[in-house]
């Protein structure tokens, strides 16, 4: 008996062994069948889904009116800029001046100003700004390559430029609230802030708005005249360089008020060339509605100059020595606007010159602007001219300003 | 006892991969409607911040530096689009340092995209005004448009988060549930007003007045985006008085005297409105907004006053 079954289990141990290889073929089998009913039906599925929100979205589009099928979306709706093309725009900014020192009455052409950007290709984007005067002739204000995709919330700006400095001197002439620079700018920084060089700025990647900007440029402002040590052009020792460095940041106050506080300090590092430090400050009330009363703007910035500057002859010619200037100067303004087409405003600007040790001067401002559209500008200013020394002025201005094609400087003169 | 460092190496990855939750998809929105769109289909997958207000002009709103800090940390941007926020989010986007929500990035949500625009330019030059060239961005007033946005919210918000399909599915199906069923009850409540002519201050009234049958005479302003001129006003008023104009719409973000004077001269009345969520008291949701803006209209054709 005991043969029997050991027999039996001899025998059917093959026999078992033998179906489990069957077992798994025709489970593999099995369950490729439904992996593949299972590709299938989600293909169909998805097939279906399709039809569906097609056919979702046209029944809503023939509810909302369309009367013919709206093409399969395949992106978003961007203005129809031709990407060959950069965007082009002009500036017309003239002027009417007067004043009670003799000089006559003056037109003049203030700046005609060609502005073209676009985007290089997915890494930078490139702009130029070309400017002539009656009283210069054209000339390339700005043109700058600015990179877009750089990690870490960099950017970086090299070119001819306006260079990050405090809050106006960067501006263009006609983006200012006023029909002039504040003389206290002009004279410290003249010519805007323009420079070639380079700046690195960084985002803080926080909730809090902090920027830095740093740049190193051959020098800041239009000083043609003077020596490369001092001037714009010409080349220079790397420690004649101008090393800039900006902070600025930005609070809330409420919905519609908020603050932008900004320093600004830069250096000739040779012998302590030259230290200019800045520090400026905006407070806005802006409702944002077309309401008449549509908010102001308070600014002010000061700037203190430090500089030293070779003893010249009476022919201008350097001679031994030194010295050593410190000037500073600033402005403070305010502009109220009113419905959607007028402003009114006033300024007290103090300026010294930075290689005069008595020339001072002191001007009140009053001005106001109207938009007869978004992109035409009239505005009267009235300035009384305050010299230490000398005899007081009264100037009249009148400008009147026109923008062609799409005219925007951007986040900057915000 | 002491751990090995190969066991505090583990128990920090661990603790690290495990993380919050399932941190929000963060959403910046330019504009109010769609910014409640977003919250309606998004639900608790989104956190959303918002760029304008609701009292708020789009073509006037404020570049603030805080909008940049909010751009720049956002996963995605939904736009209202056809170009109403050309005033201010170009140059928010220029320094943000986010290409992803660049206008040719994968998560800028463009709302129109399903929209049939109208008052789409055939030519465009300055004189003819401030024209967008992609035609009329208003269509949000007219809520069956509003579905079509939602649809593209929730395409949108799936194309940037693929692992919440099914919740933007599920999304969307409950807030056009919502629309279908506040659109049939609307186009009862709005009956009175087909028919009806009106101006406005803005030319933004296409959609609301071919949903609702109002027919729109004119615009205080004499050519979009450019101010009234006096000579304008007084052939408005010649119009208005000839063709029995007896409704001056007047958007809440525009002045409302000169909508007063007009409405005076011409012994019509004034029914304010918003073109956002927001912009009238008690209006924070899209379907709020739409609701406001019918009422006032109402009020101020069947009588009183809804300035």
């Amino acid at each position: 008996m005991e043969f029997h079954r050991v027999r039996a289990l001899l025998t059917a141990a093959p026999l078992f062994l033998l179906s489990i290889p069957a077992s798994a073929a025709i489970a593999d089998g099995e369950l490729a069948e439904v992996k593949k009913e299972l590709a299938a039906t989600k293909q169909t599925l998805a097939t279906t889904l399709d039809t569906l929100a097609k056919v979702e979205r046209r029944l809503d589009q023939l509810e909302s009116g369309a009367t013919a099928p709206a093409p399969a979306p395949s992106g978003p709706r961007i203005p129809p800029v031709n990407v060959d093309n950069p965007a082009i725009s002009f500036v017309i900014d003239t002027a009417l001046k007067t004043d009670t020192h003799g000089s006559g009455w003056d037109f003049a052409l203030r700046s005609g100003e060609l502005f073209i950007s676009a985007p290089v290709d997915p890494f930078l984007r490139g702009y130029a700004s070309l400017a002539g005067s009656s009283e210069e002739g054209f000339d390339i204000e700005e043109a700058a390559l600015i990179t877009t995709s750089l990690p870490w919330n960099l950017t970086v700006k090299g070119g001819r430029f306006f260079a990050d400095v405090g809050r106006f001197p960067h501006w263009h002439g006609e983006q200012l609230p006023f029909v002039d620079r504040p003389p206290s700018i002009e004279r410290l920084i003249p010519g805007e802030s323009r420079a070639e060089g380079a700046e690195v700025t960084w985002l803080a990647p926080i909730e809090h708005y902090f920027r830095v900007t740093t740049g190193i440029y051959n020098s800041i402002g239009e000083r043609d005249e003077l020596p490369p040590e001092y001037g714009s052009t010409g080349d220079r020792a790397f420690d004649q360089l101008t090393w800039l460095v900006h902070p600025s940041t930005y609070f809330d106050l409420t919905d519609t008020l908020n603050v932008e506080v900004g320093g600004t300090f830069f250096t000739v590092a040779k012998h302590g060339a030259r230290y200019l430090y800045g520090v400026d400050v905006t407070l806005r009330h802006q409702p944002g509605t077309s309401e008449f009363y549509q908010g102001f703007v308070l600014g002010s910035e000061w700037l203190w100059n430090n500089e030293r500057f070779h003893n010249v002859d009476d022919t201008g010619e350097i001679i031994p020595g030194s010295q050593r200037f410190k000037h500073n100067g600033g402005y403070a303004y305010l502009e109220t606007f009113f419905g959607r087409q007028y402003s009114v405003g006033a300024r007290f600007d103090y300026a010294e010159e930075p290689i005069d040790p008595i020339d001072r001067l002191r001007t009140y401002s009053a001005f106001a602007t109207w938009f007869p559209s978004e992109f035409q500008r009239l505005r009267f200013q009235f300035d009384q001219i305050d010299p230490v020394h000398g005899q007081n002025d009264q100037r009249f201005t009148l400008q009147w300003t026109a923008f062609l094609g799409s005219h925007s400087h951007g986040f900057a003169t915000r | 006892m002491a751990l090995r460092p190969v066991e505090i190496v583990s128990a920090l990855l661990l603790a690290l991969s495990a993380g919050p939750a399932e941190a929000a998809l963060r959403v910046v929105a330019s504009l109010p409607d769609v910014a409640d769109m977003t919250r309606q289909i998004g639900g608790e997958r989104v956190s959303v911040e918002t760029i304008a207000l609701g009292s708020q002009d789009p073509h006037k709103v404020p570049v603030k530096p805080s909008f940049v800090t909010k751009l720049n940390r956002a996963d995605a941007l939904v736009v209202q689009g056809l170009g109403l926020e050309h005033a201010f989010l170009p140059a928010l986007l220029e320094v943000a340092n986010n290409p992803k929500i660049l206008p040719t990035g994968p998560a800028y949500i463009d709302a129109s995209i399903h929209v049939q625009p109208l008052e789409v330019p055939t030519s465009q030059n300055r004189s003819q005004g401030e024209l967008h060239p992609l035609g009329n961005p208003h269509f949000n007033l007219d809520p069956v448009q509003g579905k079509l946005m939602a649809r593209a919210i929730a395409e949108g918000l799936t194309r940037v988060d693929p692992a919440g399909a099914a919740s933007y599915q599920a999304g969307l199906e409950r807030y056009t549930a919502l629309l279908d069923r506040k659109i049939a009850e609307w186009e009862k409540l709005a009956a009175p007003l087909r028919g009806v002519k009106a101006v406005s201050y803005h030319q933004d009234l296409i959609y609301l007045a071919q949903r609702y049958g109002l027919e729109l005479v004119g615009t205080l302003e004499t050519k979009p985006g450019v101010p009234a001129t006096p000579g304008h006003l007084e052939e408005l008023v010649d119009t208005m008085q000839r063709e029995q104009v007896k409704l001056v719409i007047r958007e809440v973000a525009y002045e409302l005297p000169l909508a007063q004077t007009v409405a005076e001269r011409t012994g019509a009345r004034v029914a304010t409105i918003s073109t956002l969520a927001g912009g009238l008291p008690g209006t924070q949701s899209y379907v709020e907004s739409i609701e406001a803006n019918l009422e006032a209209l109402l009020q101020a054709v069947q009588g009183g006053s809804a300035s």
